[in-house]
């Protein structure tokens, strides 16, 4: 059913019926009113038409009536016979006495004239009743009922006939009205078939066909200027996206230049700088050998604080190395349990440093995806870091957990060291900044920034928190693939 | 029932409404309508007095004799008048009279309308050829009602 919906017609058949409506209700109205008023006139033609039958006859039956002569008065009336639609006649003295009639039988007597008998179109009849005068005296009445017989089969023939003319017209209208409902719906059809190709293809040089200076002449000029400006618009959408890959490229190959650069720069750090440090190294430690009894303790010092500040370079350029290594390298991804890791990275730290008694709690079966090498460094990095802040406690304690939610994993690793002021947690992982003296504790100023520049390429984020003397907590923050949601380790907390 | 007589009084004053003379007559001029010899009416035809006939008043004389019927337009020849009924219709023609009679024979004698009885219903013949002379003109709608017309 909500197929016939108006909202459903095509524009087409909305149009044709709208125009088809309106003159049907045309035409039904003039065939009506014509009808009604052809009915009128027919039937004051008719009244006219007795009324002068009436007054010939009165004018006729006044002696017959005024002298009582029956004979004369039959044969005026006989001559009525000639008019078929006479249904009967009666004649009337002045005093109301019925004279003569015609056609009257038992079962349509004449009315009496005592009371005042109907007249006008009455029932399937006109009657009508005339007065006889002669010289203004009234010597008696006609009364006559005629049949609208031939009226009805006159109004007939006329409705049979007024239809079919209107049917005829209307014919010729739905022709005219299909020819004539395509000079409107002709320029809309074309428009909407010209915005569904271009929405179709795209193609932004399709121009609708204009037609006239209406209203849509007018709207297909707007939709085409409209397309116009798009097709504009999209030349400079296409324009800037191809400079945008220009300079897209550009930057890019300025950057691998600039990787290429640091990379050069990288291995002549690695090998161009280390050279002349083992020669420093080698050559102090061979003074300190060789010269040692030429030389005086203030020389002795020089010597020991040149030598260790040879070492911390070396060490600051391999935390170089590390950090251009891992900005640099293509990225692997392979799911990891960073458990295990942890207790390896673990084993090895408790190897190196001096034995303090150490609680490590680590809980198992973290998952993590990533790039195995990188991850290590970045892990390394932060035990190492809360290995060598909690050396200075009476025990160390180090607990790593891992909470999951909404597709990621956070790793957390609290320590109960020296922690830091979280006035300067947005130097924390800058390089090259140092939130305690190299006399506290050793270290380069690269193993946060390198642990920022791993988890940033993993599309993870770190954070840390902290009071002084109350440890330090890193939070990092992983993605985890949609594929391992499943292994994803629920929260203890 | 109406009497032999109430219809031939009616009848006398409906004859005056189809006949008319040349020339016209003033309108405003009474008809004179007189009965000439013994009134066989009696006083039916009073009713008549003061009544209009085309237009113009109805005037009841009753003449003596034909001397004093002088100036009457229309005149009931009374039975009584029989023996000098050529003298009063020579008269009558003479004074262009509309003569109207219950003698048998009346129209033939060269009266104008006379009144014949058929069986109990009451007719008229006329005498067109006196009514000329007489300049008197007949309605065509009476003649067509007479029962004999002489031509």
């Amino acid at each position: 059913m909500k197929r016939w919906h108006w909202r459903y017609w095509p524009l087409k058949a909305k149009l044709l019926f709208l125009t088809l409506f309106t003159s049907t209700l045309g035409i039904v109205l003039v065939c009506a009113s014509l009808i009604a008023v052809e009915n009128q006139n027919y039937r004051e033609q008719l009244e006219s038409e007795l009324h002068v039958i009436a007054g010939i006859l009165a004018e006729q039956s006044a002696a017959a009536l005024l002298f009582e002569d029956h004979e004369q008065l039959s044969s005026i009336l006989s001559s009525l016979r000639k008019i078929e639609t006479i249904k009967q006649a009666c004649v009337f003295s002045a005093s109301g006495t019925l004279m003569n009639s015609l056609y009257s039988s038992g079962d349509t007597d004449c009315p009496s004239l005592s009371e005042q008998p109907p007249v006008g179109f009455v029932g399937n009849y006109y009657r009508l009743s005339q007065p006889v005068t002669l010289y203004e005296d009234t010597v008696g009445y006609i009364y006559l009922i005629s049949h609208l017989e031939v009226l009805k089969a006159h109004i007939q023939t006329f409705i049979f006939l007024a239809m079919g003319i209107g049917g005829l017209i209307q014919l010729i209208l739905v022709f005219v009205a299909f020819r004539l409902q395509r000079l409107v719906s002709q320029p809309i059809l074309e428009l909407s078939r010209a915005a569904e190709r271009i929405s179709l293809a795209h193609d932004y040089t399709i121009r609708a066909p204009v037609y006239g200076k209406d209203e849509l002449g007018r709207l297909g000029r707007t939709f085409n200027d409209m397309i116009g400006t798009i097709e504009q618009q999209n030349l400079r959408i296409l324009e800037s996206r191809d400079s945008l890959e220009r300079t897209v490229e550009e930057r890019t190959s300025q950057l691998s230049l600039a990787n290429k650069e640091l990379e050069a720069f990288s291995y002549s750090v690695s090998h161009d700088l280390r050279q002349p440090l083992r020669a420093i190294e080698g050559f102090g430690r061979a003074l300190e050998e060789d010269c040692e009894d030429v030389l005086d303790d203030t020389g002795k010092d020089h010597l020991r604080r040149i030598r260790a500040a040879s070492v911390r370079m070396a060490g600051l350029i391999d935390g170089l190395l590390v950090l251009s290594r891992v900005s640099r390298q293509p990225m692997e991804s392979e799911r990891l349990n960073l458990s295990e890791m942890l207790e390896e990275i673990a084993e090895e730290l408790s190897d190196l440093s001096e034995p303090l008694p150490t609680e490590l709690r680590i809980q198992p079966d973290i998952w993590v995806a990533g790039d195995g090498r990188m991850l290590r460094i970045a892990f390394q990095n932060l035990l190492e870091n809360a290995w060598k802040y909690s050396a200075k406690e009476s025990s160390r304690v180090i607990e790593v957990s891992a909470t999951s939610d909404a597709g990621y994993i956070t790793i957390a690793i609290q320590d109960n060291g020296v922690g830091f002021d979280m006035r300067y947690v947005d130097k924390l992982f800058v390089a090259f900044n140092r939130l305690h003296t190299p006399s506290e504790f050793g270290g380069t100023g690269i193993g946060l920034a390198t642990v920022n520049r791993v988890i940033l390429r993993h599309h993870g984020s770190i954070s840390a928190s902290s009071e002084v003397g109350k440890g330090a907590r890193f939070a990092v923050c992983l993605p985890v693939p949609a594929a391992d949601r499943l292994h994803s380790v629920e929260s203890n907390s | 029932m109406r009497s032999e007589y109430e219809i031939k009084a009616a009848y006398f004053y409906n004859f005056t409404q189809f006949v008319s003379w040349t020339p016209t007559p003033d309108s405003e001029l009474p008809l004179r309508v007189c009965v000439l010899g013994e009134n066989p009416f009696g006083d039916l035809l009073q009713p008549l007095a003061g009544r209009k006939s085309q237009g113009r008043t109805l005037e009841l004389v009753n003449p003596e004799d034909l001397s004093t019927a002088a100036g009457c337009h229309v005149l009931f020849v009374s039975s009584s008048n029989l023996r000098n009924l050529p003298a009063v219709i020579s008269m009558a023609e003479k004074g262009q009279m509309l003569t109207i009679s219950e003698l048998p024979g009346f129209v033939d004698a060269g009266g104008i309308i006379g009144y014949v009885k058929q069986g109990n219903i009451i007719r008229f013949e006329i005498n067109l050829q006196a009514a000329d002379a007489a300049g008197v003109s007949i309605n065509s709608r009476l003649l067509e009602l007479a029962s004999r017309v002489i031509q």
